[in-house]
C-alpha cells in the first residue's frame, strides 16, 4: 500500500480538469477525501479544523494544478499539500469541540460499560497523540497509519529517511509511555 | 356575457406562460390565486415556482392549488410581521421561519434587531429547526446573533450546530453552546476575515 | 495485566486506522469554492485550457460576486450530487422553473455537478435521477414544507456579507 500510481485515471481526470471540467475534480475529491481526512483529523486533533484544512488543501491543489507535473501521482502531490497545511494549522482549536461531544454523551447517559471503556481508550490515544511533538506525530501517522514508505514520507516532508526513522521510533516510545501513564491515573 | 368573455381574455393574456405546464383546471385556479396575490402586492414568483414544482413532481391539481393558496396566506403573514418594505426574498424566508414554528413576534423582533436584508437570518432559523433544534432555541440563537453576525457567520453557525448534532449532541444544547462560543470566537474577529469572500461551506 | 510495549502501540495503530467520518458536504463546498475562483492562467497552463475552463465556468471571471454591488449581486453556486449508478441527473428548483431540461448535470465518475448563478434569496431544489427518482441534497438543509410527497433541499444566498 502507500501512495502509488493508483490508476491511470488520476492522470485522465487531471487532464479533463485542465480542459475546464471541474466535475472531474469532484471525482478526485471524492476519491481522496476519506483517507486524507483521517490524516488531518489525527494530525490536527480538532475535527472541524481538520475538515477546514482538508477543504483548503483541495482548493489549493486545484488552484495550483499547473504545478502537478506528474498527474499520475496526483495523490502524492495532494498529500504534500495537506501535510503542509496541517503543519500551519497546529492545534489552535484546543480540542474544544471534541470535549463538547464527550459532555453531550455523558449527559445522554451513553458512556457506560464497554462504551465508557472505548471512550476512555479513544481519549487516552488522543491525549497521547496530542502530547507528541508535531514532527513525531506527523512521521508516526504517515508511517504507521497511512502506511507510507519512508522514501515517500521523505518526499512529502522534506526530512531525511534516517531522521524520519528516529522520529517514528521516538513517537512509538513516547506513545507507549503516555498510555502506560494513563492506565495508572 | 361579453364582459365575462372579455375578462377571460384579459385573464388568459395575463397568465404566466410557464403555467401552461399545468392542466387547464389547475392552471385556471392557480392563475386566480396568483392574480389575487399580485393585487395584494405580494410577490408572485414564489407562487408560480411552487405550482411548477408540483407539476414537475406530478402532484394532483388539487394539491398544487392548495399549496399555492397556503403559500399566499403565509406570504401575507410574513409581510405583516416583517413590514411592507420587506423584499420578496425576505418574505419567502419569513414563510420558512413561520412554518418552522417561529412566531410573528419573533420575526418582528428580528426586524428590529438587524438591518436588512433579513433573508439569511430567517433562513438559518428555519434550517436549524429542520435539523431538529427546537423552534424556541433556534429563534433565541438567531436573535442573540442577529445584531452583529454577518450572513457568512450565520451560515457558519448553522453548519457548526448541524455538525454537533450529527456527532450526537442534543440539538438544543448544541445550539446554545455554539451561540456562546460564537460570542467568544467566531464573531470577535477570529472568524471570517472582514473584507474577504466568505468561505462557501454548505449551501 | 501485562501487555508488551509493541502491543500497546499496535493497538493504537489499529485504532487510528479506522475510518474517520468526514462531512459529506465537503465535496460540494470544495467544488463551489473552486467554481467561484478558478485558477489563473499561470505557468504550465496552455492558453487553450484556460479558455476552455473559462467557458465551462461561465461568467465567473466577468462577474465575480464580491466585486458587484450587493443589491445586484449574485453567486455562482456549484451543485454536486454523487450517484455512481445514475444514467442522468438534473438539478431542478425554484431557480429554473423546476424544469429538468434546464440544468442537466455533468458527471465525472459518478460525481454529478453543475453551476447555477443565483441572486440573493431562499431557494428550494432537488435532484432528479434518471428522470424519475427525486432526491434531496444530503449536504444541504432539508425543506420542511414537503407538500408534494418528495423531499427537497434549501439553499440560501445572502444579500450581504456584514
Amino acid at each position: 500500500m502507500g501512495i502509488e500510481r493508483v490508476e491511470s485515471s488520476d492522470a485522465e481526470l487531471v487532464r479533463r480538469i485542465r480542459t475546464g471540467d471541474i466535475g472531474a475534480y469532484g471525482a478526485l475529491v471524492s476519491r481522496y477525501r476519506d483517507r486524507l481526512g483521517r490524516y488531518a483529523v489525527h494530525m490536527i486533533g480538532d475535527h472541524e479544523d481538520a475538515e477546514e484544512a482538508l477543504q483548503d488543501s483541495f482548493v489549493r491543489a486545484y488552484r495550483s494544478l499547473a504545478r502537478c507535473y506528474d498527474p499520475a501521482r496526483f495523490g502524492a502531490w495532494l498529500y504534500g499539500i495537506l501535510v503542509n497545511r496541517c503543519r500551519t494549522t497546529g492545534a489552535r482549536a484546543a480540542r474544544r469541540h471534541r470535549m463538547f461531544v464527550r459532555d453531550a454523551d455523558a449527559l445522554n447517559g451513553a458512556a457506560h460499560g464497554d462504551q465508557a471503556d472505548r471512550v476512555e481508550w479513544t481519549d487516552a490515544i488522543e491525549r497521547a497523540l496530542a502530547r507528541l511533538a508535531p514532527e513525531y506525530r506527523e512521521a508516526f501517522l504517515l508511517k504507521h497509519v497511512e502506511d507510507l514508505e519512508y522514501e515517500a514520507i521523505a518526499e512529502l516532508t522534506g526530512a531525511g529517511v534516517s531522521a524520519l526513522k528516529m522520529r517514528v521510533k521516538r513517537a512509538r516510545e513516547q506513545l507507549q509511555l503516555y498510555l502506560r501513564e494513563a492506565e495508572h491515573v | 356575457m361579453i364582459l365575462a368573455a372579455l375578462l377571460m381574455v384579459v385573464q388568459v393574456a395575463a397568465q404566466d406562460p410557464r403555467l401552461e405546464r399545468l392542466d387547464p383546471g389547475t392552471r385556471s385556479a392557480v392563475s386566480a390565486v396568483v392574480d389575487s396575490a399580485r393585487g395584494d402586492g405580494l410577490p408572485v414568483e414564489p407562487l408560480i415556482q411552487r405550482a411548477l414544482e408540483g407539476a414537475t413532481k406530478g402532484a394532483p391539481g388539487a394539491r398544487i392549488v392548495a399549496a399555492v393558496r397556503r403559500l399566499t396566506v403565509d406570504l401575507g403573514a410574513a409581510r405583516l410581521a416583517l413590514g411592507t418594505n420587506a423584499s420578496a426574498a425576505e418574505l419567502e424566508a419569513g414563510v420558512a421561519a413561520l412554518r418552522a414554528g417561529a412566531t410573528p413576534e419573533i420575526l418582528a423582533h428580528l426586524r428590529d434587531l438587524r438591518r436588512p436584508p433579513l433573508t439569511m437570518a430567517l433562513s438559518v432559523l428555519a434550517d436549524l429547526v429542520a435539523s431538529g433544534v427546537p423552534a424556541d432555541s433556534a429563534a433565541a440563537a438567531v436573535l442573540a446573533l442577529a445584531p452583529h453576525a454577518r450572513d457568512a457567520d450565520l451560515v457558519e453557525f448553522r453548519r457548526a450546530v448541524e455538525r454537533d448534532i450529527a456527532l450526537g449532541a442534543p440539538p438544543g444544547a448544541a445550539t446554545s453552546i455554539r451561540v456562546n462560543a460564537g460570542a467568544e470566537n467566531v464573531f470577535s474577529g477570529t472568524g471570517t476575515n472582514p473584507g474577504t469572500v466568505p468561505r462557501p461551506r454548505r449551501p | 495485566m501485562f501487555e508488551r510495549a509493541d502491543d500497546v502501540v499496535e493497538r493504537v495503530i489499529q485504532h487510528l486506522r479506522r475510518p474517520v467520518a468526514i462531512d459529506p458536504g465537503l465535496d460540494a463546498r470544495v467544488l463551489r469554492e473552486i467554481a467561484q475562483a478558478p485558477p489563473t492562467n499561470r505557468r504550465g497552463w496552455p492558453l487553450w485550457s484556460a479558455l476552455a475552463a473559462a467557458a465551462v465556468l461561465g461568467a465567473i471571471l466577468i462577474a465575480r460576486p464580491w466585486s458587484r454591488d450587493e443589491t445586484n449581486r449574485s453567486d455562482l453556486l456549484q451543485f454536486v450530487f454523487v450517484a455512481p449508478q445514475a444514467a442522468s441527473v438534473s438539478l431542478v428548483g425554484d431557480f429554473n422553473d423546476w424544469d429538468p431540461a434546464r440544468s442537466p448535470m455533468q458527471t465525472a465518475q459518478g460525481v454529478w455537478a453543475t453551476a447555477v448563478r443565483l441572486a440573493p434569496g431562499r431557494y428550494r431544489y432537488a435532484f432528479l435521477v434518471n428522470g424519475v427518482d427525486w432526491r434531496a441534497d444530503p449536504g444541504a438543509p432539508t425543506a420542511r414544507d414537503d407538500e408534494f410527497g418528495t423531499a427537497s433541499s434549501v439553499v440560501t444566498v445572502g444579500g450581504r456579507g456584514s
